[in-house]
Order: C-alpha cells, then structure tokens, then sequence
C-alpha cells in the first residue's frame, strides 16, 4: 500500500490520518509466516521430551536437567501464542495444518491443551482488565512482589485469585465441550508423574515437570499478563497494556516489553513487534499510551 | 464417571499417588530412613495426613 500520510509529524495529523498511518505501518508486519516461531515450538516440545528419559536414565545430571526443564517448559508457550491469533495460517490456507500443529505440540512440555488456551486467550484480549470478563484479571497484584506471593498462595490452595476463571469462561463463551481437553491433558500430565513416582523415580518427576512446570507457569503468568497490564485499571485499546523496559533484557522478558503492539494488532508476529514498536511508537505517544521507559 | 474425575484431581490423589512415594525417596535419599517398608511407612505417616488437611482444608498450608 502506498503511503499516503506524510509520518515524519505525526503531531500535525488529524485524528483520521492518524488511524490510516497507524494502520499502514502496521500492515507491513502482518501476514509473514514466523517460522522461527514454528521451530522453536516443535523443536522446544521434541527437546523437552527428550530431555526427561535422558535425565532419568542418568545421561543428564539431574540438576542441569531441572534448569534445562525449567526454561524448556517457560519458553513453550510462545510458539502456541502465534498459533492462537492464526499469526502462521488463517483457517482455509494451505499451512493452516501447520499452525494447528505448532499450537497443539508446543505446549505439551506446559501440559495445557492449545484449544482452551486459545479460546481463553480471545477474551483476555476482547476484555482486557474487564474484572468480570478478563479470564487473567486474577493475576493482577500491587507490585510484582505481591504477584510473586499471591501466585505461590494461589498454588498452595490459598487465596491466589479466582482460580477457575478458565473454567467460567469456556462456560460464559459456550465452549464447555473444550474441558474434555483439559481433563485429558490433566489426566496424562498427573498419570506420568505418577507412574514415575511409584516406580521410583519420585525426585527426578518433582524436578523434571512438577517443579520446573509451575516455576514456568508463574514466569509466563507474569511477563504475559501481570507485567505488560499492570496495573491493571484501563481498559480502552491505547492504556489497557503497557510498554516497559525490562532490566533482564528482551529474551528474558520474552519479547513482552513490547506487548502493547501486540494488543493493538494482533497478527503481527511476536519477533516483529520490536520494529513494529519503534516504528509505531510516535504515534503510540500521541495517543496516550504508557511506553514506560522503553 | 466425574467422581472418579474429581478424585482424580483431589488433593488427596495427589499425595497418595505423588507425595507419598517422593516423600519417601526423599526421605531415603537423605539417609533419614533405610529403604524398604519402613521408608515406606514414614513416607505415609508424612503424605496422607498432609493430604488429608488439604483435601478438608482446601489448602496445602495453613495459610487460606
């Protein structure tokens, strides 16, 4: 598309001109398969696998193979995320299969089923901070101190906010038949570490996906949904996520400094929001958004 | 069907089919307990009470 807005003074726009630039800048990153993103999800999910009956047989030491676990099942998430917002196929393109596969096999290592994540995921993003409607409003917290406490709590039984907000979404949404998935995944995920427990390998499990699993879920939990919407009290489209400058770096944050470009378009792929951002971010100011100090 | 499933995800379940038995590895791995029926036993003692409070206290601690 050509350009027709002059960009170099966005300050000089009208509001109209203003959507058609935002709009154009933003296409440029669309519809470009990330197939980074696709090995990394078959990739991480074939490591991760691999990785278990290594450890266990004692080819890996255990305690590599926990780090190793741990950042395996943290990072499995993302590829699936692509996978959810159709960023690798739309529904009737010819790798539409493969979108599908990506989303269903990278987060195995996670143990939770892509189609209720997908499904879920839609109405965090049409009601994002929604206290009612917003299935990851309950990761909210004060501080990321109190998120860190209030998500141990929550695992130990305790106050951790409201911990079947999944389940009350599939039902509001009319997506119930979608916790049969979630029961399967359950089931298999509880049925290994069981059997690897009665057959004494109880500690190698602990270390291997029941520890690293929930230190991973925490980790996703806060860079996806705590950090880039705290706090958490706008819901319009230009304040209800934030851009924010993580003193870990991009990797570590997982690409979420820029989560705020992936609110405002979703189909553009996570390792294209960078540009995008930078690109955007003018105009992103104008409109009011809090870009932190990124 | 769903009582089998909602035991299934109990706490209970879990420390009867996770706890107990790392309880007991552990216990032996720290050469608190010999192996056998006795590391066993004091994995048990350990597992099921815990299970029990959290099954009927909604909470693995008492922190609720």
């Amino acid at each position: 598309m050509d350009q027709v807005v002059d960009p170099t003074n966005v300050d000089a726009l009208s509001d109209t001109q203003l959507d058609v630039l935002e709009r154009q800048i933003a296409n440029k990153y669309m519809r470009k398969v990330p197939w980074g993103a696709v090995a990394w999800g078959i990739g991480n999910c074939a490591f991760f696998f691999t990785l278990l009956p290594l450890t266990i047989l004692g080819y890996v030491p255990l305690w590599l193979g926990f780090v190793l676990a741990t950042v395996s099942i943290a990072a499995s998430y993302l590829p699936s995320h692509e996978a959810q917002h159709n960023i690798i196929a739309g529904k009737g393109k010819p790798l539409r299969w493969l979108n599908e596969l990506v989303g269903h096999v990278s987060t195995l290592p996670l143990a939770y089923p892509y189609r209720v994540l997908r499904a879920t995921h839609m109405e965090h993003h049409a009601h994002t901070n929604n206290p009612e409607l917003d299935p990851d409003y309950g990761v909210h917290a004060a501080s990321d101190w109190d998120y860190l406490v209030k998500q141990i709590r929550g695992r130990l039984g305790g106050d951790g906010g409201n911990t079947n907000a999944y389940g009350e979404t599939l039902e509001r949404v009319g997506q119930s038949a979608l916790f049969a998935d979630a029961i399967i995944y359950e089931v298999v995920y509880l049925g290994v570490l069981f059997t690897l427990a009665w057959t004494g390998f109880a500690i190698e499990a602990a270390l291997l996906w029941w520890l690293p699993r929930h230190i991973a879920l925490i980790y996703i939990s806060y860079y996806l949904s705590w950090a880039p919407h705290h706090p958490g009290n706008e819901t319009s489209r230009y304040r209800d996520t934030r851009a924010f400058k993580s003193r870990f770096g991009n990797i570590v944050s997982m690409g979420m400094q820029y989560h705020i470009i992936h609110h405002l378009y979703p189909r553009i792929p996570l390792a294209l929001t960078p540009a995008a951002y930078r690109e955007l971010k003018p105009i992103l100011a104008r409109r009011g958004c809090d870009l932190g100090a990124l | 069907m769903q009582q089998i499933i909602k035991f299934i995800f109990s706490p209970m379940a879990f420390a009867l089919g996770f706890l107990w038995p790392l309880i007991t590895q552990l216990l032996i791995a720290g050469s608190l307990v010999a192996p056998g029926w006795t590391a066993i036993a004091a994995g048990a003692a350990i597992a099921v009470p815990w299970g029990l409070v959290a099954q009927f206290k909604g909470s693995w601690l008492w922190i609720r």
